[in-house]
């Protein structure tokens, strides 16, 4: 066997830990807001094709919101992603550039499938019978992005391909063909999408006063999509779970206490969701979730801990040490909190007012 | 190199970057001095009691987050994407150096797409006071985003001491940061006029559209003029010879410059005859006009930066290639090729000399050069020269041409990556030198080995003409004087003989 080709990572600032931190603190932020997106748009596409007025009009509100949340999507992306390439840039850089030119197309596909949402707000009632099937393009292109980024984070994860490099330097390489791809892909599609189903729930409950047609039939739609949605990942999760190789699954299998507390957390979280979903009530089932999905995002990282874990360990990175920069990201977090606040308060009275 | 290479021979990295960034400062300038445009265009309203400028405002407000949210935004990321992809080197080393810097400034970026949307949204749903308030929370915001990115940016060109000690702050405030900043502020808020101005030039209503098209030219006018001083504190604050390449001795800065300044010359017509004077005239292609005209002055701006910091990607510290300047050495002493992690040829032999010398192309030469491309193509510009010329001028590159990277490698990779370009490339024959044939014919070796990696032959008959041998053998001697790129001649005096000889025979028709 060949032997491994692995860069020389870069020193840090600050201990591993404080990325690590910051790393699960904001991932999980840019996966609710990237389910929610996905979801929300796949449940506005079947209303929407579907017809009738109550289904026409909870489309409307999904087209409405979709490129802000677009927008959050994007930006709550950019943070795990700094984080991720200081803690693993040795891995993450070589992976993108591996499959470069699939990476560098999520640029024009997600400009494409941002304006096309746009597009399909703005236009909404002018598109006609056109809208929904522009709504199906603009989920299709957001897919493609999603599957790409599955493609990297598991190519990161898999330096004995990086070898392959020698053969396609023109950055033509993906992980789709691994065995364990798409069950990873299916698991997190469907995630989002029972997810988003929550998040088309919880969008009616800002028309209750207004409209409670919508919010009756946006909980009803919602909550019984979430239901359906969420029996079927437990299913791919399984299959997730069996196809991974045996000494990765066997951290969730008591190998690892910490990995195999989160995955026993993780199953009784997504019974009480089932639950609190059969039973309708949204804010516990919303509560369930969010919480699912961070434990998640930790099992997550322990599964790349475990599967980098020959070749390197976060331990190995060389801290030559400056703090003074992380307090000033922090005190800047803190102002930006304090004015995102503002920002709210402002448009809901502004809102209110209306 | 860390890391491997995305090899598009036709395409080059190089031209990926170029057509990424500058796009996307043209609109993130807008981003930040937008901002500004609209809270005065608001302001401007609501002191005139126009509901027609307010809705102007509210409708280019729309304008501006379509441009920027979605266009601004995405080739944001898409700079770090393929910045990360064509030179991992320099970005990993960047983005561990100032991580917090990046995280502040994604601090900045969630409150300035926030206070867009609910700029946006609320108008006309929000008092008019808060309005304006959140207006600014967007500017400060965007604005703080320049504030930081300028920083980290400007580390690249005019390191300071950062190259020594790499102190986040140090590297943050380096020499070129306030210049820098003052410089872009006003060319945000320039960029932000101009769009403006093509706003109103879509405008139905006639009146809105000559109130709105001459506040928009006095706007851009004004930031044109504040410029001036700001650019020449900025080139006053460069290094020694990122300040000579801009003056003219970077020959892509160069060719690049005359579209800048015709790109102030229309920017400037246009704004003051269809804006200031005439503002009726502001039809839609002129302010197209005025537009193309900004973004060949924000092109030409971006271009010579990155250009001036040459042969480096971070001044001092790493070459455009992604080599460490402290490695340089010891490559030259133990070879590049055993310590290129992602080469095939560790080792170099005799049977893979070809192979070898094409990945030391694809790692030194590959970052700024295309093979048979439209971008610095390396097969246009080694047409004239034979393996001996590029294998000693592969020897004195850096020397040369400054703005190119030293060769990092032993004696031998040299000969390797000549062979690479004229065997490979070029089909040429790759013979070390042959022993004296006819003098004439030495002549001609010596001057392909000394002269043609910047002079054809048939170039050097008219300088030639009515110049004796001995002013030749002189001119050879004090090559330097000519200019700062020569050297004087370093061969024997025999060969300066004989390259002499060869030279004198141009003035009298033979070669």
């Amino acid at each position: 066997m060949d032997p491994l080709i692995i860069p020389q990572p870069d020193t840090i600032s600050v201990s591993w830990g404080w990325f690590q931190f910051l790393l699960l603190l904001t991932f999980p932020l840019h996966l609710l807001a990237m389910n929610a997106m996905l979801g929300s748009l796949a449940i506005g596409i079947f209303q929407h094709l579907k017809g009738g007025s109550v289904q026409k009009k909870l489309a409307h509100r999904i087209a409405v919101v979709l490129p802000l949340v677009i927008a959050f999507v994007v930006n709550l992306g950019v943070a795990p992603l700094l984080f991720v390439q200081v803690l693993y840039g040795q891995f993450v850089y070589s992976s993108s550039i591996l499959m470069g030119i699939s990476w560098i197309l999520i640029v024009p596909i997600m400009i494409v499938a941002y304006y096309g949402s746009y597009l399909y707000d703005f236009k909404f009632t002018r598109l006609g019978s056109a809208g929904p099937w522009l709504a199906v393009l603009v989920f299709f292109l957001l897919t493609i992005i999603g599957f790409f980024f599955s493609n990297n984070m598991l190519l990161m994860s898999l330096p004995e391909r990086f070898q392959d490099y020698f053969s396609h330097t023109g950055g033509s390489i993906l992980a789709y063909t691994q065995p364990i791809f798409w069950p990873r892909f299916l698991h997190m599609i469907c995630g989002s999408l029972a997810m988003g189903s929550l998040f088309v729930a919880l969008l009616g409950q800002f028309r209750k006063a207004s409209d409670p047609e919508l919010e009756k039939h946006a909980l009803r739609i919602g909550m019984n999509s979430f239901l359906i949605l969420t029996s079927i990942n437990i299913v791919a999760g399984f299959w997730y779970l069996l196809s991974l190789p045996s000494e990765l699954m066997n951290i969730f299998m008591g190998g690892n206490g910490g990995a195999t507390s989160a995955f026993v957390v993780a199953l009784l979280l997504v019974t009480g969701a089932l639950y609190s979903g059969w039973k309708k009530k949204l804010w516990s089932t919303l509560s369930y979730s969010v919480a699912l999905v961070v434990v998640m995002t930790f099992m997550r990282s322990w599964l790349r801990t475990e599967y980098l874990k020959d070749v390197f360990t976060l331990d190995q990175l060389q801290v030559v040490p400056q703090y003074s920069p992380m307090f000033f990201f922090f005190v800047t977090l803190i102002a930006g909190v304090a004015c995102l606040v503002w920002l709210i308060n402002k448009s809901r009275i502004a809102f209110r007012e209306e | 190199m860390n890391y491997p290479v995305w090899y598009l021979p036709e395409t080059g990295g190089g031209f990926l970057i170029a057509l990424i960034a500058i796009l996307h400062v043209f609109v993130s300038h807008f981003a930040v001095g937008g901002g500004l445009y609209l809270i005065y265009a608001e302001k401007k309203a609501l002191q005139e009691k126009s509901q027609a400028l307010l809705d102007f405002t509210k409708e280019h407000a729309r304008f501006f987050l379509l441009v920027t949210m979605v266009f601004g935004s995405i080739t944001g990321v898409g700079i770090w994407f393929i910045i990360a992809l064509v030179n991992p080197d320099a970005t990993s080393f960047l983005i561990h150096n100032f991580v917090f810097g990046w995280a502040a400034e994604w601090v900045f970026f969630t409150v300035e797409i926030a206070a867009a949307f609910v700029y946006f949204y609320t108008f006309g749903r929000m008092d008019s006071a808060t309005h304006q308030k959140v207006g600014w929370v967007y500017f400060i915001s965007a604005w703080l985003s320049l504030f930081l990115i300028n920083g980290i940016i400007g580390v690249m060109l005019t390191p300071g001491s950062w190259a020594e000690n790499l102190d986040f702050w140090k590297g943050l405030f380096n020499p070129s940061f306030f210049p820098s900043l003052v410089f872009r502020t006003c060319i945000a808020v320039m960029i932000a006029a101009c769009y403006g101005y093509l706003s109103a030039s879509f405008t139905k209503n006639e009146e809105v559209r000559i109130a709105m098209s001459r506040f928009s030219a006095k706007w851009a006018l004004v930031m044109l003029i504040a410029i001036v001083p700001s650019a020449i504190w900025y080139i006053s604050v460069l290094p020694a010879e990122a300040y000579s390449l801009v003056m003219g001795k970077s020959p892509t800065i160069a060719a690049v410059l005359p579209w800048g300044s015709w790109g102030i010359v229309i920017f400037l017509t246009i704004m003051l005859g269809a804006g200031i004077v005439r503002p009726a005239y502001n039809l839609k292609p002129v302010a197209l006009m005025a537009l193309v005209s900004a973004l060949l002055i924000m092109g030409g701006f971006e271009w010579t930066r990155e250009a001036a910091r040459r042969p480096y990607v971070i001044n001092e510290v790493m070459y455009s290639n992604g080599i460490m300047k402290n490695d340089v050495e010891k490559f030259n002493r133990e070879g590049f090729l055993p310590s290129a992690i992602w080469s095939k040829n560790r080792a170099l032999t005799e049977d893979n000399q070809l192979a070898a010398g094409k990945e030391l192309f694809v790692f030194q030469c590959y970052s700024c050069h295309t093979v048979n491309g439209t971008n610095n193509d390396i097969v246009a510009a080694t047409q004239s020269m034979s393996y001996r010329a590029l294998v000693k001028y592969i020897e004195k590159i850096h020397q040369v041409r400054y703005f190119m990277p030293p060769f990092a490698g032993t004696e031998e990779e040299g000969k390797a990556l000549a062979a690479y370009i004229a065997g490979g490339l070029h089909g040429k024959e790759i013979a070390e030198q042959k022993e004296a044939v006819d003098p004439a014919e030495m002549g001609k070796i010596l001057f392909e080995e000394n002269c043609s990696s910047c002079h054809e032959v048939d170039d050097m008959v008219d300088p030639m003409q009515g110049t004796e041998k001995q002013e030749i053998v002189e001119m050879l001697q004090t090559l330097d004087e000519i200019s700062e790129e020569m050297e004087p001649f370093s061969g024997t005096e025999q060969e300066q003989n004989v390259l002499a000889d060869f030279l004198d025979s141009l003035n009298k028709g033979g070669q």
